[in-house]
Formats: C-alpha cells, structure tokens, sequence
C-alpha cells in the first residue's frame, strides 16, 4: 500500500476546516519541501488553537509549519487622506 | 471632509464577544461613519449576528454593511439581516442610503457582489444552467449597485461611496493566488462603479490580498478585510466634490 498523497490529504483537510466550526478563513495549506506550511489570519486565539488541533490531527506524520496569526482589533493610529 | 472607518472580514464568532468595542467606541474622535464590509460572521448563524448587532449597537457614529459569503453560509441571510438591522445597522443588498454629515449628503451603495473574475479571465453567461446562473447572479449585483448609485446622485449626495464584499479590481488581490481570482470578485462591480461614478469603493473577501487599488475609470479601491489593514478599522478621509461626486467615467473616450 503507498502513501496517501499529500494533495489529497491537504485538500480532505481545507473540505473539513470550511465545514467545521471555523469555516473558510482564507487560512493556506500548502505541500512545501517535505511538509506542509499553514498561513494566514484568523479572527481569535481559540480559532488558531482549534485550527493546529485540527490540521496536526489531519496530517498525522507530516511535518507542519504554522505562521498563522490572530486579527489585531486596534484602533488605527491615523487615517489615509483619499485624493 | 468626510471621515470614513471601514472594515471587513471580522468574523466575529460566539468567542469573539467583546473584541473590537473598545476599539470602536474611539469611533466618533476619528470618524464620521462606519462602513462594513461583509463576513460579519462566521457561519451566518443568527447567534453570532447577535454578537455583531452587541458589539455594533448604540455606536455613536451610524453604520452601515454589506453581508459576505460566510454570512450567507447557514442560508439565513435574511434574518442576519434583521439581527443587524435590530441593532441599528443599515445593511444594504443592491440598495443605497444617504446620511447626513455635518449637513453634507454622503450616499453609500451597497451590494455583496459576487466571483466571476475580471476581463480577459473571466466566466461568461454560457453552457451549464449553473454556469449562466453564477454570471447572472453577479449581474444582478452590480446592477443592483448601479442603480443604487445613480440613485445617489439623483439625491444630490456631494460624496459617493460603493461598499461591496467581492472585490471590484484585481489590483487589491494581489498576494492570492492568481488562480482563485474568478472566486474573489467580478470586473462587473467596477464597471458598475465607473458607469455610475463614485468617490471611493471598499471590499473585503480576499485576507491575502493588498489595501490599495483603481478602477479602470479611477475610482480608489481600498480592499478593508481585517486581515489585510491589521487593525479594528482604517480610516479614510474623503474631501466632498465642490460640483458633486466624481462623474462617471467616460466610456468610449478615445485618445
């Protein structure tokens, strides 16, 4: 029996992180190297604890590296004249 | 000068309660109007609109949004709508409303929008019924924002602004991958924009794309989603037209 493909298995986890109680966050899995890059924002501490949860469960044995932050909710410092 | 916080893309979950208040109760020191750019939520449950309509109501500056696509995900649009709507917050879907700004006429139009990608890459109204629809379905938004502009000047607003959730440019996707453009917006909502003319377009729906953009006529095109501007909101100052809001652009200009 081969390996199953890392495609495939990046794809089955994007079809479950937008039908679990994430949703799409425009989070990006991507085959890199001889693992697997996670990027991106999401809205609160708890959807990145969530999202490794589910990622590290999904790709068992793969190498995962996560850059993945939280939205910062900070007021802007100053504001952009539009001409 | 009209003062304009804008932002898109919060969605706000059950465990977001209370996130971005303090934040926006500095609204009225720094702006005039809060425009929202769809994804309120995350699932488009009524329970997290709730969250939204807490962390929108009583602002002191009047707000106004467009859904996204995960507000429309639990197939409840029209009671997010309510929700929010209960809250204080004047959601728009191919509609405008006109607020009034230290007696200056400020029009917002609004409309989700839709995919269907930009010109020369782009999905036409041919082949599977699904497939015309899809094309249709963006059409019937930009005409929807059209009218609503066209609207808006008939209104005498000094300043006009277009507040969509898809992106109108593919100047403020860049930083996605080219091949999911199709599914981030449709150059229908720009030429929607030109056609009518407006003084500023926002959007969110693409988290890894950039702030900046121009349509082809010239309207500026701020993409807001949270995880683009990094912050609660950014601000934008717009200095009101002396003869009204920028015209439409001319179509058929040749040089």
């Amino acid at each position: 029996m081969t390996a199953p493909n890392t495609d495939y298995r990046i794809a089955h986890l994007q079809d479950r992180l937008a039908a679990e109680e994430l949703g799409e966050l425009g989070v990006r899995i991507e085959a890199r190297g001889p693992g697997v890059t996670v990027t991106g924002t999401v809205p609160t501490a708890q959807c990145r604890e969530k999202l490794v949860r589910t990622v590290d469960e999904e790709l068992t044995g793969l190498t995962v590296r996560y850059d993945v932050i939280v939205a910062e909710n900070a007021a802007p410092d100053r504001p952009e004249e539009v001409t | 000068m009209i003062r304009v916080a804008a932002v898109g893309d919060i969605h706000l979950g059950l465990d977001s309660e209370g996130l971005l208040r303090p934040a926006l109760e500095t609204l009225p020191e720094c702006a005039d109007l809060l425009l929202l750019a769809g994804d309120l939520t995350r699932h488009g449950t009524p329970e997290e609109a709730r969250v939204v309509a807490r962390e929108m109501s009583g602002l002191p500056v009047p707000v106004v949004a467009v859904l996204g696509n995960h507000d429309h995900h639990d197939e409840q649009p029209e009671r997010v709508t309510d929700v929010l709507r209960e809250a204080g917050v004047r959601v728009l879907e191919g509609q405008g409303t006109v607020l009034d700004i230290d007696g200056t006429r400020v029009g917002v139009a609004g409309t989700k929008g839709f995919g269907g990608g930009f010109v020369g890459r782009c999905g036409s109204e041919f082949g599977e019924p699904m497939m015309k629809e899809f094309i249709r379905y963006t059409r019937r938004c930009a005409d929807g924002l059209r009218t609503a502009l066209e609207d808006l000047a008939e209104a005498g607003c000094g300043t006009r602004i277009a507040l969509t959730h898809f992106s109108p440019v593919p100047d403020t996707l860049a930083g996605e991958p080219l091949e999911i453009y199709p599914f981030l917006g449709s150059y229908l909502l720009a030429e929607a924009m030109d056609t009518a003319g407006a003084d500023l377009a926002l959007h969110g729906h693409a988290h890894a794309g950039t702030e900046h953009g121009m349509t082809s006529g010239g309207v500026p095109v701020r993409n807001v989603a949270q995880p683009v501007i990094r912050r609660a909101f950014n601000v934008y100052h717009l200095h009101a037209q002396e003869d009204g809001a920028r015209p439409a652009a001319p179509a058929d200009v040749v040089g």
